[in-house]
């Protein structure tokens, strides 16, 4: 069997991804950083000229790429913020309408604005559809253009101003260069050090599983604020250099085609990468370089490029370079949950309390999908809610978890009520819940996955992720040595390191069970568990679920596998059109007529 | 004539394994490399297109003639499709990669206002036709030479023909949002106000604008009798043209030296609306009362004859300023013995009446702007013939 | 100046909302809003100037060439850009790849046609002046797309069973409706509606490549307002539009008054996001 001694389960033993792995994905970023430190030992002075734009576009493209390739927002028209770091830093430095300041200065307060600007220009993506905000983002772009068009005053309007100079030792080209790759150096580390924390693999959650990312806690406010202010300031920061580059800056500089090359080059490089967007980048602005024609036919290619990308290798180029999940799974794979390492992984038992429906009633429309229910769930019980389709029982368990709001009745713990259509906050009182299709992160390995649903506990701020401070380093030992834990009381610890969206079906239900023990939940909601799981896979569902409520956590199962109810459920509530049709005991249940004649059958 | 990009890698790549990128020794045939930046493709690229014309020309007949001291002028050419980023990226290119020795161009105001700047750090020996007052300061650039007219030399003879001649004080001056335009609308509105005219609308509009109407009929109510377009985009001006027409509003419009060009003409709805357009233009390229081009534009036009370089829907002045660039440089060269910055810098200071198809030029250490006040004209624009025209009415020597 | 600002808005805005309606046909038969739907509008303009002006066609002849064009674009859009990621709904993907195919056609236009505006053919040999075709033309284009549109969903087979597919996907396919067929057929029919659009207003806005983003934003504007799906939301949001820039543009002048419409536009989308005669956004759980 597959069964691992207790001792080579400690945190951070071989199974987790080790130091080796770590070297080896830094080890691209390595190469580049060499190359780029000793390219003017061999580029001459026109390739330098390429190198630093490479270097200035990659500094605006980290930042967005943490809109676009983690958190999945089509912002096409960022060039807008740009244009607002390129004219703030050079109207700065001209003195055109202030006393000319220091170029370090200016670049800093065009941060400053470029942050309030970035979250004014992303913000509406909390209320629009994705389309809708991909339009509103090119409109920004375009009211940002004819803003400096028409304020002639101060941006010089048709004329254009010119851009800052840095003082020595930047003001020479290979100075400038070293500047530009010294912050494209930083904005690398920085935006990695995001994608390896909570807030990056939130941010993937947030784009790919929306649902289960607000079960896990995850304010998608919140979060898209931190990264759009981020992604704002680097933006403008990379204005500013590129109105040092240009020399001078004239409104017809900032074109549609600049945003629609950044945003390429994220899909490109692919979502959730940091590599990829950056290799994506220099490709994208090497390319157009190579022969004069190309020039002009650059958004052509890009265009095409894009759609070969979209349609064949969504992926883009972090797919092509993602060499450790082309290797083979194992086949005749078997899950095999630990559910005595349980109690190393909850700790000491807790007494939340008893969660309460009371009279709850919801309609939509004219349908009565809950009709005034009364449910208990106790602490240490395994609770089971049946009934055939369409009796409430998914309705039942999102009224729980607060993405419905119930008309009538209340949802108590302890008898406090919990607050209405708040799915946020369930997971700061410990209520936990696997979805009926399992909602996970495909492009995420397990772990990360796994890792999504601790995302309450991690205590370091954005900023300190950002800067990869000791909170931050703390925070991810802690989750991801939790998330070790839980992975082995599923039986998935084997699988750690494996691209979600490569698993079996059961194992993601599996996968979706230890994301939700990462709370160490007080209750623990499941829909539907075990469907599509092999009779073997069940019984050893049956018996995690009875040891997790042996733990002393509240589990309510909604389950249509009359086995696995009868088997481990201490209580059973049967629904039928909205309605308790019966509760009790398993004993009491299986003999009850209405409930045999409506449902079990036989 | 221009070598691939893809050539220049491999063999600037060889060149740098060699060891450095030294500077190849002067041979004796080793050619004169010139780079230029027309705009051949965007919103401003009919003057590129005329002055390509007379560019190519010129050279191919140096080259004919045996090229200077046997040395064949090799021009390298970069289209920086109306855009200041691309002519910056053209204009380092051709410095450092292709090693030229002179740059011509760029040729529009809005890409020079980028470029020249840059090329005044690389030590560039520099000669561009743009107009836009800034673009020369013999301190700043002292590289930098421009062969032609300046916004103060030109709006000074457009606001006369409106204020003297015509005798008309309301004016509406409008322009495209190019930088062009911004900075030409920004210097004659005064100079208008200081010739005591009053101006009743100024305004800068997108040239892709189909629609121009709402700005015409500004004008009108704001009581405006004349127009002053400045913008080199022929379809842009082609619609005021007809905008005019089709409101039937009788005011002249004087300006831009485009409003003349064979790609306006084309563009306008009914050949009548020509009438009552007097753009800017300049005496070599106009005919006398006798219908007679001056005798070094006729012999010239001959050329082009020759030559089958078309004028009819382009202007002869830009084909002519774009022929007296690359023959500048050649006689630089030839004068100064070599193709060093500094020689070629050091003939064009001193540069008296230098006998151009486009005009007599002349440079000094302290003014690198060449063009005699003299032989700016306005002129008839239905009168167009082979590119030239003949004067405005009115418009006394 | 008054006459001018409500002949002229009138107009465009009823190019608008036939962009609008393009938009919303394409919708309905997918789930899916299209960036090609502004493209197809400039091409329907290039095109009429191609064939009429360049090639010296007759224009009844160019008038149905171009609205083959156009369906056959629609078509394409179908097969190439749409029918592959509408497996992954979630993941927006059709975004990305109408996008691509959209740049694709504006910059082959700019590079093969011309980067400047070019001027489009008189289509009635009818002398200039008063109510003139460059007006007409669009609004009579719109009346006949919207009752035409009525039509076809209230009377046709055909036209029922695009609101079919377009109300209950699964529901229509379990009754055998040929779902592929169909939804190629929408988008063809939106092609046309879209060409038609660009021909008919051609002498307005001029054969230009630059009409295609301008008419994928100003022509998202009704759709946006009006409420997904909803045509006659989009006609009389497209209608407003057109005589609320013209005003801006009388006013203010045409820099401030793309501002204008751009302010106006985001700002009621944020206090309405479903659009002004939209419903609200379904479950998700």
């Amino acid at each position: 069997m597959m069964d691992k001694p207790a001792e080579q389960l400690r945190p951070g033993s071989a199974a987790a991804p080790g130091s080796a792995s770590a070297l080896g994905a830094a080890l691209p970023f390595l190469a580049l950083l060499l190359v780029g430190i000793s390219f003017p030992l061999f580029g001459g002075g026109y390739w330098g000229l390429i190198a630093t734009r490479a270097c200035v576009y990659w500094v605006l493209v980290s930042g967005l790429n943490l809109v676009v390739g983690f958190a999945g927002q089509i912002a096409i028209g960022w060039v807008a913020l740009l244009t607002l770091g390129a004219y703030t830093t050079s109207v700065l430095t001209a003195g055109t309408v202030t006393p000319p300041l220091p170029p370090y200065l200016a670049l800093l307060i065009a941060a400053v604005v470029g942050a309030i600007f970035g979250l004014i220009i992303g913000l509406p993506a909390l209320r629009l559809r994705t389309f809708y905000f991909a339009i509103t983002t090119l409109g920004f772009a375009t009211i940002v253009t004819q803003v400096a068009l028409a304020w002639q005053s101060v941006t010089g309007g048709g004329v254009g101003v010119p851009g800052p100079i840095l003082p020595e030792p930047f003001s020479s080209q290979w100075g400038f260069y070293y500047f530009c790759f010294g912050l494209a150096a930083i904005c690398t580390w920085m935006t990695a050090n995001v994608a390896a924390s909570r807030f990056g693999r939130a941010l993937t959650a947030i784009r790919d599983a929306e649902v289960a990312a607000e079960a896990s806690g995850i304010s998608k406010p919140a979060l898209l604020t931190a990264v759009f202010l981020f992604s704002g300031a680097v933006a403008a920061v990379a204005g500013g250099l590129f109105a040092a580059l240009q020399s001078y800056i004239t409104p017809d500089a900032f074109t549609l085609d600049l945003s629609i090359l950044f945003f390429i080059a994220i899909l490109i490089g692919g979502h959730g990468s940091i590599l990829g967007p950056l290799l994506g980048t220099i490709l994208l602005t090497v390319l157009p370089e190579f022969a004069a024609p190309l020039v002009a036919w650059s958004t052509f290619l890009y265009a095409v490029l894009l759609l070969v990308i979209v349609l064949v290798i969504p992926g883009g180029i972090a797919e092509i370079l993602d060499f450790r999940n082309r290797r083979p799974l194992e086949s005749g794979r078997a899950i095999v949950p630990r559910p005595d390492l349980l109690p190393r992984l909850f700790g000491a038992p807790s007494d939340p309390g008893v969660l309460r429906l009371e009279q709850v009633a919801l309609s939509f429309g004219g349908v009565h999908a809950i009709d005034g229910l009364d449910l208990e769930i106790h602490p240490a019980q395994v609770h089971g809610l049946i009934g055939p389709n369409g009796s409430g029982k998914t309705t039942t368990l999102n009224v729980i978890s607060g993405y419905y709001a119930q008309q009538s009745g209340a949802v108590r713990l302890n008898d406090i009520a919990l607050p209405v259509l708040a799915c946020q906050r369930r997971a700061h009182m410990r209520i936990a819940r696997t979805f009926q299709t399992p909602r996970l992160v495909g492009a995420a390995s397990v772990l990360e996955n796994v890792m999504i649903g601790g995302t309450v506990d991690g205590e370091g701020t954005f900023v300190e992720s950002l800067l990869s401070l000791p909170r931050h380093r703390r925070d991810e030992v802690m989750l991801r040595d939790t998330a070790m834990l839980a992975l082995a009381v599923v039986g998935l610890e084997r699988l750690a390191p494996v691209r979600a969206d490569r698993l079996q079906h059961s194992e993601l239900r599996f996968t979706e069970i230890a994301r939700a023990l990462m709370l160490r939940p007080a209750f623990l909601l499941l829909d539907e568990p075990a469907a599509g799981l092999s009779a073997e896979e069940i019984v050893r569902l049956g018996a995690l679920l009875k040891a997790i409520a042996r733990g002393g956590t509240g589990v309510l199962l909604v389950e249509h596998h009359a086995d696995l109810i009868f088997d481990i459920c201490h209580h059973i509530t049967v629904l039928n059109l909205g309605r308790m049709l019966a509760a009790g005991t398993p004993a009491e249940i299986r003999s009850h007529r209405e409930v045999v004649s409506a449902y079990l059958g036989g | 004539m221009s070598m691939t990009r893809r050539q220049t890698l491999a063999s600037a790549g060889a060149a740098v394994i060699a060891g450095g990128l030294a500077k190849p020794a002067i041979a004796a045939k080793e050619p004169i490399r010139i780079g230029y930046l027309p705009a051949l493709t965007g919103l401003s690229s009919s003057t590129g297109i005329g002055l390509n014309r007379g560019a190519q020309l010129a050279v191919q007949e140096i080259n004919e003639a045996g090229g200077i001291d046997g040395r064949q002028i090799e021009l390298i050419s970069r289209d920086t499709q109306s855009d200041p980023t691309k002519a910056v990226n053209a204009a380092v290119e051709l410095t450092r990669q292709q090693q030229v020795h002179v740059i011509i161009g760029p040729l529009n105001s809005g890409e020079s206002l980028a470029v020249v700047p840059q090329l005044a750090r690389l030590n560039m020996p520099e000669l561009h036709p743009c107009w836009v007052d800034s673009l020369t300061d013999p301190q700043k650039y002292p590289m930098c030479f421009r062969a032609a007219p300046t916004n103060r030399q030109i709006g000074g003879a457009a606001n006369r023909y409106v204020v003297d001649v015509l005798k008309l004080r309301k004016v509406a001056v409008i322009g495209d949002t190019t930088g062009y335009a911004t900075a030409s609308v920004n210097a004659y509105v005064p100079m208008l106000k200081a010739k005591g005219a009053e101006v009743v609308y100024q305004g800068n509009v997108d040239a892709a604008n189909p629609d121009v109407k709402p700005e015409m009929l500004r004008m009108r109510s704001a009581g405006a009798e004349a127009i002053m377009p400045w913008s080199v985009n022929a379809g842009f001006l082609s619609r005021l043209i007809n905008a005019r027409g089709e409101m039937e509003w009788d005011v002249p419009i004087v300006g831009q030296t485009t409003l003349g060009s064979g790609q306006t003409k084309a563009l306008l709805e009914k050949p009548e609306y020509w009438a009552k357009v007097y753009p800017n233009n300049f005496r070599s390229c106009c005919f006398d009362a006798q219908g007679r081009l001056p005798e070094r534009t006729a012999a010239f036009v001959e050329r082009l004859h020759k030559a089958k370089v078309d004028t009819s829907d382009t202007l002869l002045w830009w084909v002519a300023a774009g022929y007296d660039a690359p023959m500048m440089v050649a006689e630089a060269v030839k004068h100064a013995g070599g193709t060093k910055a500094e020689d070629i810098v050091g003939y064009w200071n001193q540069l008296k009446n230098y006998p151009g198809i486009y005009g007599d030029i002349s440079f000094t250490p302290e003014q690198h702007d060449g063009y005699p006040d003299d032989e700016i004209v306005m002129c008839e624009a239905n009168s167009l013939k082979d590119g030239a025209f003949r004067l405005a009415p009115g418009y006394a020597a | 100046m008054i006459e001018s600002i409500v002949s002229y808005g009138l107009a465009v805005g009823c190019i608008y909302a036939l962009i609008g309606i393009t938009y919303n046909v394409m919708f309905s038969a997918s789930r899916v809003f299209s960036f090609t739907s502004g493209t197809l509008g400039m091409l329907g303009g290039v095109l009429g100037s191609l064939f009429i002006a360049r090639m010296g066609m007759p224009v009844a002849a160019g008038f149905l060439l171009a609205l083959a064009a156009g369906a056959l674009f629609g078509i394409v859009t179908e097969i190439v850009a749409v029918r592959p990621v509408l497996k992954n709904l979630e993941q927006h993907l059709y975004v990305l790849s109408t996008l691509a195919l959209a740049l694709m056609i504006q910059q082959l236009t700019a590079i093969e046609w011309s980067t400047e505006p070019q001027p489009f053919p008189r289509l009635l040999n009818v002398a200039r002046g008063g109510f003139d075709q460059q007006f007409w033309l669009p609004m009579l284009a719109c009346i006949v797309v919207v009752v035409g549109l009525e039509l076809l969903y209230r009377h046709t087979l055909v036209g029922r069973a695009f609101l079919a597919i377009a109300e209950d996907n699964y529901a229509a396919r379990a009754l055998g409706l040929p779902e592929r067929r169909l939804r190629m057929a929408s988008y063809a029919l939106a092609g046309v509606i879209g060409a038609l659009a660009g021909f008919a207003g051609g002498e307005m806005l001029l054969a230009f490549f630059a009409n295609a983003p301008m008419l994928t934003f100003y022509g998202f504007v009704p759709v946006a307002l009006g409420g997904m799906g909803n045509n006659r939301g989009a006609v009389i949001a497209g209608l407003l539009l057109g005589l609320f820039e013209q005003v801006a543009n009388f006013l203010v002048g045409g820099i401030f008054a793309s501002v204008a419409v751009f302010t106006v536009f985001i700002i009621v989308l944020l206090a309405r996001p479903e659009g002004l005669a939209g419903a609200a956004v379904q479950r998700r759980v």
